[in-house]
C-alpha cells in the first residue's frame, strides 16, 4: 500500500490504522461558501485586539455563525508559565461542549497519558450576553500543559516500530492520535457533541466560538493577551442553526492553524486520498481536510515548505515552461504523487505555525491557480516588522491604524501591499512570513518575507522609518519652506509648484515634511481658494511616485493624509452659516443633507461611520444628495465601505468624485457619466457593467476589474488582480499600466477598436526605489490572454516580445498600424497627465534608447473562432454581406 | 392586506382565433365528394366545425380543430351520422404522432392552444393535465377531496394571488394576480413582439414577467412596473437604469436546464439588432460564463445582492438557482445573504437552445427540490420570510398546484406561455430563422408573424383558463386562498407509492396512443 515510502513513514501511517474511525460520510453537513481572512505576523509580541478591528472590517464576509482566532508565539508570562514550559510543553486546549463530559475527557484521554505541568480553565467573562450580538454560549475550555509519560510514549514506538523516528516527533505523532481519539469519542461518533480538541501545538493556541471571530478575544479575556501571529476567520455557513463551534476555523495540524476562505469541488477526491493514508476528516469541512493534507505533507512526509506548496497549488501551463528544468523534474513527481488530493476550485490559506524544531513562528498565505478568492499580501519593515495577509486591503489598512495608535513604531500604510497568483512561475502566489531570532543575542526577533521560491521580498532598506513625535519642533529650513509655500500659492497654475514639492521631497527630511504639511493646513483654513490649492498639492503628493531618498513612501504618505484628512475635517457644516464651497457630512449629521446654496460646490463626505452597505451605507447619502443637486464629492474616511458612485443612474456627466483612503469593492460598478478619481489602491469588482464615464485609479485595483463593462474611460497606475474586464463589451478604453495576474478580457466582446471598440493599453511598468518607470518582468504574467475574445483588441507594450503566442487563445498578435497608434495616442497622453508617465521618455524608451512606437507596442487581436461563428446558416442562403455594417445603420 | 390587492380585476377574456388558415386539431373531419353542400352540417354542429357562407355554393373546409371527436356520437347533431350523403368522415388526427414529446404531449399542447384561444377549459377530449413521461407530476395526483369540504365560491371570491417580498424589510411587498410569473426570455432568444406581449399580458395579469439575458428594449419600459430585470452571468445589456426600472432583480446564477454551462445565443441569432442591444459583435455568438466572475461564494453572492439593493432601494431580489444535490444549502444561504425569492430551477424546463444531454441530465427534478428546501426552510425556521418559486417543466395548471402543494409558493412559466403561442415544440429555438412559428426568432420576415395585440391575449386566456382549474381544486378542499395551499403535500399522492387497490381509484397515467 505504501509502495515508496521509507519505512518510518509507513509505520507511522499503519500506526493510524488502528485509530477508530467512522465511515466516510455521503456528504458535506453544511456548504460552507466564503468567508473573511486575516492573519499578521510581527517581530514583536502584540496584544490580541489588534485582531478585533479586521474581524470587525470583515463582518460582511461572515454571518455570526462561526468565528474563530489562532496564535502562535504566545506570551509565556500571560500564561501563568515559563518560557521553557511555553517551548517544550504542548498547550492542549480542548473545548468543552457538555459540562458534564469534562472528567470524562480528562480520565480517558489526558491523566493516564499525560504529565500535566499546568490545567486551567481559560479565564473567560462573567456572561456571554455582556458581548452585543453574542447569542450562543460559547464552550468552556480547558487549557493543559502537557508532556506525554515517559513509559507510554516508549510503548507507543514500539508498539509501532517507530525507532528510528526522532523521539520528540514520535511525542508529536502521539498528541495527534491522542487528540484523534478524543475527538471521535467526544464529538464525531456523537449526535450531541461533548468535546473537542481545540488545539494541541506547542506555543499556539486556537479559540473558537459561535459568533464571530473578535468576540472570541472578547470572551476568553485575550485582548491584552500578546503573541506574535494572530488570524482570524469569519464563517459564514448556510446553514442556520449552529450551537456548537466545531465546524469554526481554524483547524489543527499539529503546531499549525489553518484558516480557509472557499469551497472544493473535489472535497470527496481529497478525503478518498486521504483515507488511503489512513487520515480520516471528523469535523467534516473543506478546511479540516486542508489541515490534514497539509499535516500530511509537512509531518509526516517532512517535504519542505516549497513542495508542499506545489502539491497544493501545481505549477501549470505556461508556468511550468517557464521554470528551470531542475525544478520541472522535482515538480513533475510531486504534480503525479499529488494531484489527486490538489484541492480544486475557490480556496485561499492562512496557515500560523510554530516550527519549534527550527525555532520560528511563520505566517502563510497560498492562493489557488485560478485567484478564486480576493486576498492582499502587505508588509511593513523598520524597528519592527509586520506581514499581514488578508481578504481586503482595507482589514489590512484598519490593523496597522490599530497597532500605530499604541505603538508608534508600526505606521498606519504599509510599505507594500501586493496580490499573488497560485501556481505563478515567479512567485508561485505563496508566501512566507517567518518570525526569527534577529541573533543580536537580546531574544529580540526579525521577520523576513519570502515566496514560494525562497526569494525574499523586502522594501528598500536604506529609508528609515518615521515616528509620530507628538511635539512639532520646526525644522531649520522653516523660513524657506514657508515661503516657498507662500510663493507657490500665489500663482494659479500650480503645475510648477507641485514639481517644486516633487522634488524637495528627497532633501527635506521628516520633519520637514510635517511642517510642510502643517503649513499647508493652516493655509487650508484661510479661504476656498487657498483651500482648494492645498487640496490639490496635497493629492497630488499622495499621487504622484517621486523619489523620497532615505524616506518611506508608506510614512510620508502618512503625513500627507493626515493633513489632507484634517483639512476636510475642517470644512463647515451644512447648517453652519458661513459661506464656504465645501460643506462636511457625516454619519452623525446625515439628516443635515439639503440641496447646495449658493456658491456650495463640494459635499465633504466623511465614510467612516457608516455602514459597508445596507441602507446606512455612504453610497446611499451620495446618491440622495446627487438627487439634491449636488456634483462634487471628497469622499474620505474610508473603511472598505462598498458601492460607492453607484446608483446615480445614467446621465451623471459633470459629477466628480475624489476618493480618499480605504475604499471597498464595487466602487463606481454602472456608472454611466461621472468622473471619478480614486487617490490610493482599490479593491474588488470595480466598474462592474461600468457604461460611461472616467475612472482613476492611482494604485491597484483588485480582482473582476471591469467585469461585463459595457464603456468608459479608465486608467489605472498599477497592477489591476486577475480575470480584469472579462465580458466587457461595447467600447470601453482602459490603460493600466502595470499588469494583471491573469485572464485578461476574456471574451471580451468589444466591437472593432478602429470604428468605436473597446481596447485596453497594457504597458507593464512599475516604479523602481527612485520612482523611474522602470519595465516589470514581463508585460503579462499569466496563461490566458484575450481568451476567447471575439472583437476588440490589447494594445501590448511589449519591446521584447516576452508574451508568447501560448498565452493567446484565440487571439493573434499584430503589428500596428498608424490609425490605430492615432486612436491610442489620446489616451496615453491622458495617462501622462494623469500619472506623470511620459510617452517620450518612458513608454518609447527602452532601455535607454527611443524607439518607434511600432517597435514597442504590439497589437492583440480577435481571430474568428470557430467555436464562437459556425459557418452560419444565415450566410449560406443569403450571402456573406446579409448582416454587415450597412444593415446595422439602417436598422 | 388590502382588500383590492386580492381582488384586483382580472382582464377581460376576448377569443383569439389561431393565427393560421388550418390549425392543428386532435381530429380531422374531411368532406368528400359527395357533398351536396345542403347545409345541414353547419346547422347542427354547435362548435361551428362547419362554417358556411350564404353566398357561396360549395361548402367550407372544416374547421376540425373544433370538433369534439367521437363523443359527438351520442349527440344527435353527430354529423357524421347525419350527413344524408355520407359525406363526411371523421378520424384521429394523424398528425399527432408527430407532435409534442412525453412531457408535453399532443393533446397537452392542442389543449393549450384552445384555452389561449378561448380562455376555457378545452371542450375537446384532451388530456391536458398529464403527460407521459412516466414520471414527475405525470405521478403526482391530488388526493380525492372530501365531498363535505367543497366550498361554494365563486371564481372571482378565490385568492390565487401570491406575496413576493415576505422579509418584512420595508420594500414594497408586490403580489402577484396568480401564482406563476414569466420566465427569462431574452432579446435576442424571442422575438421583440413576443416580449412585449408578455410584458403586456404580465400588466394585465397583474404579474411579473422577466427580460432574460440580453438587455432591456426601450419598448418595455411602459410595462417597466412588471418586467424582472434579469442579471446573468455575461451581464449582457444590464445597466444601473435597468436595475432601477425594475420591481424586482432576478440573478440568475444557473438554469436547471443547462446547470454549469451559462448562456449560449449562436451567432446566427447575433443579428445586428440583437448585437447592438448587447454592445457585441454582429454573427459571434454569445457565451454567458457559467458562473459569475464576481461571485465565488456565498459572503461574495451577499455583496452582489447588497450591491444591486444599493442602486435600487425599492427593488426586490429574486435568484435563480437549478437544483444541485445541496440544493437545500443553496437556498437557505440565498436566503441569509438578503434575497426575497429563491427560485428553484428544476431539470425539465429550457427551450431548443439547452443542448439535451444537459437538459436530460444534470439538475434535480423539480418535485424533489421543491419539497427537500421547503422543509429544509421549515426546520430553519425562516419558510415564512422567503417566497420560494419552482420552475422548470411545469407545464398547465394542475403541475402548477402540485408545485404548490409540495412546498412552494409559486412558480415561473416559460413554455406553456409560448405554447399559448402556438409554439409547436420543434426545438429549433436555437437557430436564427429556425423558427417556425415566428416566436423564438430575431429575424425579421417570422418576427411580424405575430402582433403584440394578438399575442397579449392569448397569454392572458391561457392563464385565466388555468385559473378555473386553481380555482376549483381550492374549492374542493376547502381552501379560499392559494396560499393556504403552499406545502400541504398531504393533499398529493405518487401513484408509485399506492397499493394496487388505491392506485385504481386513480386516473392512470396516459399512455401513448397509436394512431392507425
Amino acid at each position: 500500500m505504501f509502495y515508496g515510502f521509507d519505512s518510518t513513514i509507513k509505520n507511522i501511517l499503519k500506526s493510524r490504522a488502528r485509530l477508530p474511525h467512522g465511515e466516510m460520510p455521503s456528504k458535506k453537513p453544511a456548504e460552507e461558501g466564503g468567508c473573511g481572512v486575516t492573519g499578521f505576523i510581527s517581530s514583536i509580541p502584540v496584544r490580541g485586539r489588534h485582531i478585533y478591528e479586521p474581524s470587525v472590517q470583515m463582518h460582511n464576509r461572515g454571518n455570526g455563525k462561526g468565528g474563530g482566532i489562532a496564535a502562535v508565539g504566545l506570551s509565556a508570562e500571560d500564561l501563568g508559565v515559563s518560557q521553557k514550559i511555553l517551548d517544550t510543553h504542548y498547550l492542549f486546549q480542548v473545548a468543552i461542549l457538555d459540562p458534564v463530559s469534562r472528567p470524562d475527557v480528562e480520565e480517558s484521554a489526558i491523566q493516564p497519558f499525560m504529565e500535566i505541568h499546568k490545567a486551567e480553565s481559560i479565564p473567560t467573562l462573567d456572561d456571554y450576553r455582556e458581548i452585543e450580538g453574542l447569542e450562543v454560549r460559547p464552550p468552556d475550555v480547558w487549557r493543559y500543559f502537557v508532556r506525554v509519560k515517559p513509559d507510554v510514549l516508549d510503548r507507543f514506538i514500539t508498539e509501532n516500530s517507530l525507532q528510528d523516528l526522532d523521539h520528540r516527533r514520535a511525542e508529536d505523532e502521539f498528541i495527534y492520535q491522542n487528540s484523534f481519539r478524543l475527538n471521535q469519542k467526544f464529538y464525531a461518533s456523537l449526535g450531541e457533541k461533548q468535546a473537542f480538541v481545540l488545539s494541541h501545538g506547542r506555543n499556539m493556541m486556537i479559540l473558537k466560538i459561535v459568533g464571530y471571530a473578535e468576540q472570541a478575544t472578547q470572551y476568553y479575556c485575550m485582548e491584552d493577551f500578546k503573541a506574535h501571529g494572530w488570524i482570524a476567520h469569519q464563517r459564514y455557513p448556510t446553514k442556520g442553526r449552529v450551537w456548537h463551534p466545531g465546524g469554526a476555523h481554524p483547524f489543527i495540524g499539529l503546531d499549525e492553524a489553518l484558516v480557509h476562505n472557499g469551497d472544493f469541488a473535489n472535497y470527496h477526491a481529497v478525503s478518498e486520498y486521504l483515507k488511503q493514508h489512513n487520515i480520516f476528516p471528523q469535523f467534516l469541512t473543506d478546511t479540516e481536510v486542508s489541515v490534514l493534507l497539509l499535516d500530511l505533507f509537512n509531518r509526516t512526509l517532512e517535504y519542505p515548505m516549497e513542495y508542499i506548496i506545489e502539491a497544493l497549488a501545481p505549477t501549470s501551463e505556461y508556468d511550468f515552461d517557464l521554470l528551470p528544468p531542475e525544478k520541472q523534474h522535482v515538480y513533475r513527481y510531486i504534480q503525479a504523487a499529488h494531484i489527486h488530493a490538489s484541492p480544486d476550485g475557490p480556496w485561499f490559506f492562512i496557515i500560523a505555525r510554530n516550527n519549534p524544531y527550527k525555532n520560528y513562528f511563520q505566517l502563510i498565505g497560498i492562493t489557488d491557480t485560478s485567484m478564486l478568492r480576493p486576498q492582499v499580501f502587505a508588509l511593513q519593515e523598520g524597528d519592527v516588522q509586520i506581514g499581514l495577509i488578508c481578504s481586503e486591503k482595507q482589514a489590512i489598512d484598519a490593523t496597522l491604524q490599530n497597532l500605530a495608535a499604541e505603538d508608534s513604531r508600526f505606521c498606519p500604510i504599509a510599505d507594500k501591499y501586493w496580490n499573488a497568483r497560485g501556481g505563478s512561475a515567479t512567485d508561485g502566489g505563496a508566501f512566507i512570513f517567518t518570525v526569527k531570532d534577529a541573533g543580536k543575542g537580546d531574544g529580540s526577533k526579525k521577520l523576513i518575507c519570502t515566496n514560494k521560491f525562497g526569494d525574499v521580498v523586502k522594501t528598500p532598506d536604506h529609508q528609515k522609518p518615521y515616528k509620530i513625535t507628538p511635539e512639532l519642533s520646526a525644522p531649520k529650513n522653516a523660513k524657506d519652506i514657508t515661503r516657498a509655500l507662500k510663493d507657490g500659492l500665489v500663482l494659479d497654475d500650480l503645475s510648477d509648484f507641485k514639481r517644486y514639492c516633487c522634488r524637495q521631497i528627497i532633501d527635506w527630511d521628516y520633519v520637514s515634511i510635517r511642517y510642510f504639511s502643517n503649513e499647508l493646513e493652516k493655509v487650508a483654513k484661510d479661504n476656498d481658494e487657498d483651500k482648494s490649492k492645498t487640496i490639490e498639492i496635497l493629492t497630488h503628493l499622495m499621487d504622484r511616485r517621486f523619489p523620497t531618498g532615505n524616506k518611506k513612501r508608506s510614512a510620508i504618505l502618512q503625513i500627507i493624509k493626515e493633513s489632507l484628512t484634517s483639512i476636510f475635517n475642517a470644512s463647515p457644516d451644512l447648517n453652519q452659516n458661513t459661506s464656504s464651497r465645501y460643506r462636511y457630512i457625516d454619519w452623525e449629521k446625515r439628516n443635515t443633507l439639503r440641496s447646495p446654496l449658493n456658491d456650495e460646490k463640494v459635499l465633504v463626505i466623511n465614510a467612516r461611520d457608516f455602514q459597508p452597505e445596507g441602507k446606512n451605507c455612504d453610497s446611499r447619502l451620495l446618491c440622495a444628495a446627487y438627487k439634491l443637486g449636488w456634483k462634487q464629492f471628497i469622499c474620505y474616511g474610508y473603511r472598505g465601505q462598498r458601492f460607492c458612485a453607484c446608483g446615480l443612474s445614467k446621465d451623471s456627466d459633470g459629477v466628480r468624485i475624489d476618493v480618499y483612503d480605504s475604499s471597498g469593492d464595487y466602487l463606481a460598478s454602472g456608472i454611466d457619466g461621472l468622473e471619478i478619481y480614486v487617490h490610493g489602491n482599490a479593491q474588488d469588482q470595480l466598474g462592474q457593467i461600468m457604461k460611461r464615464g472616467k475612472l482613476v485609479i492611482h494604485g491597484d485595483v483588485g480582482q473582476t476589474f471591469m467585469y461585463g463593462a459595457k464603456g468608459g474611460d479608465v486608467y489605472v497606475l498599477g497592477n489591476a488582480a486577475g480575470r480584469p474586464l472579462i465580458n466587457a463589451v461595447g467600447h470601453p478604453r482602459v490603460v493600466i499600466n502595470g499588469t494583471c495576474l491573469d485572464y485578461l478580457a476574456q471574451s471580451f466582446m468589444a466591437g472593432d477598436p478602429l470604428k468605436d471598440g473597446g481596447f485596453i493599453i497594457l504597458n507593464g511598468i512599475e516604479f523602481d526605489e527612485d520612482a523611474n518607470v522602470i519595465d516589470q518582468p514581463t508585460p503579462y504574467p499569466g496563461s490566458n490572454l484575450f481568451s476567447l475574445a471575439s472583437g476588440g483588441a490589447i494594445y501590448l507594450r511589449d519591446p521584447d516580445h516576452k508574451v508568447v503566442i501560448d498565452q493567446l487563445n484565440g487571439g493573434e498578435f499584430v503589428a500596428l498600424s498608424p490609425a490605430d497608434w492615432e486612436l491610442v495616442l489620446p489616451y496615453v497622453e491622458e495617462n501622462e497627465r494623469l500619472f506623470g508617465i511620459s510617452i517620450e521618455n518612458d513608454l518609447l524608451t527602452v532601455n535607454g534608447h527611443k524607439r518607434d512606437y511600432t517597435e514597442v507596442y504590439r497589437k492583440v487581436q480577435a481571430v474568428t473562432l470557430d467555436v464562437l461563428a459556425k459557418e452560419s446558416v444565415a450566410a449560406e442562403e443569403w450571402g456573406e454581406d446579409w448582416q454587415d455594417d450597412e444593415n446595422l445603420k439602417s436598422a | 392586506m388590502k382588500k383590492n390587492d386580492i381582488h384586483f380585476q382580472f382582464p377581460k377574456t376576448v377569443q383569439v382565433p389561431d393565427r393560421f388558415r388550418n390549425p392543428i386539431g386532435k381530429y380531422t373531419v374531411r368532406r368528400n365528394a359527395r357533398c351536396i353542400s345542403c347545409g345541414l352540417c353547419a346547422e347542427l354542429c354547435p362548435y361551428n366545425v362547419h362554417p358556411r357562407y350564404d353566398i357561396f355554393s360549395k361548402p367550407l373546409r372544416p374547421k376540425d380543430y373544433k370538433c369534439i371527436g367521437f363523443k359527438c356520437k351520442e349527440n344527435d347533431f353527430f354529423c357524421i351520422d347525419r350527413c344524408p350523403e355520407q359525406a363526411l368522415t371523421l378520424r384521429r388526427n394523424p398528425i399527432l404522432e408527430t407532435l409534442g414529446d412525453y412531457r408535453w404531449t399532443s393533446e397537452m399542447l392542442i389543449a393549450h392552444w384552445e384555452m389561449a384561444e378561448t380562455a376555457n377549459l378545452p371542450v375537446v377530449d384532451l388530456e391536458y393535465n398529464l403527460g407521459n413521461s412516466g414520471g414527475g407530476f405525470d405521478k403526482i395526483r391530488f388526493k380525492t377531496p372530501e365531498p363535505g369540504d367543497y366550498l361554494n365560491l365563486g371564481d372571482e371570491d378565490v385568492d390565487t394571488s401570491i406575496i413576493l417580498n415576505k422579509r418584512g424589510d420595508g420594500r414594497p411587498e408586490v403580489i402577484t394576480g396568480i401564482p406563476c410569473y414569466g420566465g427569462g426570455m431574452s432579446y435576442g432568444s424571442t422575438a421583440l413582439s413576443v416580449m412585449i406581449s408578455r410584458a403586456r399580458a404580465a400588466k394585465l395579469l397583474n404579474t411579473l414577467t422577466c427580460t432574460g439575458e440580453g438587455g432591456y428594449p426601450q419598448e418595455l419600459v411602459p410595462y417597466a412596473d412588471h418586467v424582472i430585470t434579469q442579471i446573468a452571468t455575461g451581464l449582457f445589456g444590464v445597466r444601473e437604469e435597468t436595475i432601477l426600472y425594475t420591481p424586482m432583480v432576478e440573478f440568475k446564477y444557473a438554469q436547471g436546464a443547462k446547470p454549469g454551462l451559462g448562456g449560449h445565443l449562436l451567432g446566427d441569432k447575433v443579428t445586428p439588432e440583437v448585437a447592438a442591444m448587447r454592445e457585441t459583435v454582429v454573427g459571434n455568438a454569445l457565451f454567458s460564463p457559467f458562473p459569475f466572475h464576481s461571485v465565488y461564494s456565498v459572503e461574495d453572492h451577499k455583496k452582489h445582492v447588497d450591491w444591486v439593493k444599493e442602486i435600487n432601494p425599492k427593488t426586490l431580489v429574486s435568484v435563480k438557482v437549478s437544483t444541485p444535490t445541496d440544493v437545500d444549502m443553496v437556498a437557505v444561504g440565498s436566503y441569509y445573504a438578503g434575497a426575497h425569492v429563491v427560485h428553484l430551477d428544476g431539470s425539465y424546463g429550457g427551450t431548443g437552445a439547452a443542448p439535451d444531454i444537459a437538459k436530460k441530465n444534470i439538475a434535480m427534478p423539480i418535485e424533489y427540490a421543491i419539497p427537500k428546501v421547503h422543509n429544509f426552510l421549515k426546520d430553519e425556521g425562516v419558510r415564512d420570510k422567503v417566497c420560494l418559486i419552482a420552475s422548470g417543466g411545469i407545464r398547465n395548471a394542475l403541475d402548477v398546484a402540485k408545485a404548490i402543494a409540495l412546498g412552494a409558493d409559486g412558480v415561473v412559466i416559460g413554455t406553456a406561455e409560448l405554447v399559448a403561442l402556438e409554439c409547436v415544440r420543434c426545438g429549433h429555438c436555437e437557430s436564427g430563422r429556425g423558427c417556425a412559428r415566428g416566436i423564438a426568432t430575431t429575424d425579421h420576415e417570422l418576427g411580424i408573424m405575430i402582433t403584440e395585440d394578438w399575442a397579449t391575449q392569448r397569454i392572458v386566456n391561457m392563464y385565466m383558463a388555468w385559473r378555473k382549474q386553481w380555482c376549483e381544486i381550492l374549492r374542493q378542499y376547502g381552501l379560499k386562498s392559494i396560499k393556504e395551499l403552499v406545502g400541504r403535500s398531504d393533499l398529493l399522492v405518487h401513484l408509485d407509492y399506492l397499493d394496487e387497490e388505491e392506485r385504481s381509484k386513480y386516473q392512470p397515467a396516459p399512455q401513448a396512443e397509436l394512431i392507425i
